[in-house]
């Protein structure tokens, strides 16, 4: 990866936390006095590279993990923002990507029973949950959303 | 990749399917901090393979099905 496609990610991450959601490539073109075409090449570049997810028409950002740019069914309330968490583990990893305490609000996948834990100091507040990752680590990125 | 009340719901929750790994919740706290702490400061760079299996090695997700590729 070079210094390039790091300033575009930096750049990238940096338009989603201030704005709460994932940018646009236009918003990024205008931030980084850039083309929506250049913008999108080096999107896919770290796409490639697993530094972000574009969606199916590579053309905007899927996640920016831990974050996610549309809605799922992790919330997390942290930084006095809410955000979606591509999953249970980027829900924990969008407290430790900002580095405050937040709060995960979910719902068990099998009963669909509310789930809430806060997060304090990187400790969770219910112990007594379990997390199931379905797919081996070896096919994470086989399909990063369906992981 | 989800969070589940109790063994109970994610055996109901598989079905048919092949169980992957369950870990404690305060286990998987302490991986999401070692897997994204970094990735917001300007300075980062991408994690190596061996960097991440690392993060996964030092809390004990040792098992076959935590090698990465």
């Amino acid at each position: 990866m070079d210094v390039r496609d790091l300033r575009l990610r930096e750049l990238t991450y940096g338009l989603f936390i201030g704005l709460g959601r994932a940018p646009t490539a236009d918003e990024v073109a205008s931030a980084a006095a850039s083309t929506r075409a250049d913008v999108r090449c080096g999107w896919r570049r770290l796409h490639d590279a697993h530094a972000l997810v574009l969606n199916a028409a590579a053309t905007e950002i899927r996640m920016a993990n831990p974050f996610s740019a549309v809605p799922t069914v992790y919330r997390v309330y942290a930084g006095e923002r809410w955000w979606y968490a591509n999953c249970a583990w980027d829900a924990f990893g969008v407290c430790a990507a900002l580095h405050v305490d937040g709060r995960i609000e979910t719902s068990c996948p099998d009963c669909g029973e509310p789930l809430a834990v806060d997060v304090c100091d990187q400790r969770p507040s219910d112990h007594s949950l379990l997390f199931h990752c379905l797919v081996p680590a070896a096919h994470w990125w086989d399909d990063i959303v369906f992981t | 990749m989800n969070l589940f009340r109790s063994e109970e719901h994610i055996e109901r929750w598989l079905g048919d399917r092949q169980p992957g790994a369950t870990i404690p919740v305060t286990v998987l706290s302490e991986l999401a901090h070692g897997w994204w702490s970094d990735r917001l400061p300007p300075e980062w760079q991408p994690h190596t393979r061996d960097q991440n299996q690392a993060v996964l090695d030092r809390l004990g997700l040792t098992a076959e099905f935590w090698r990465l590729p």
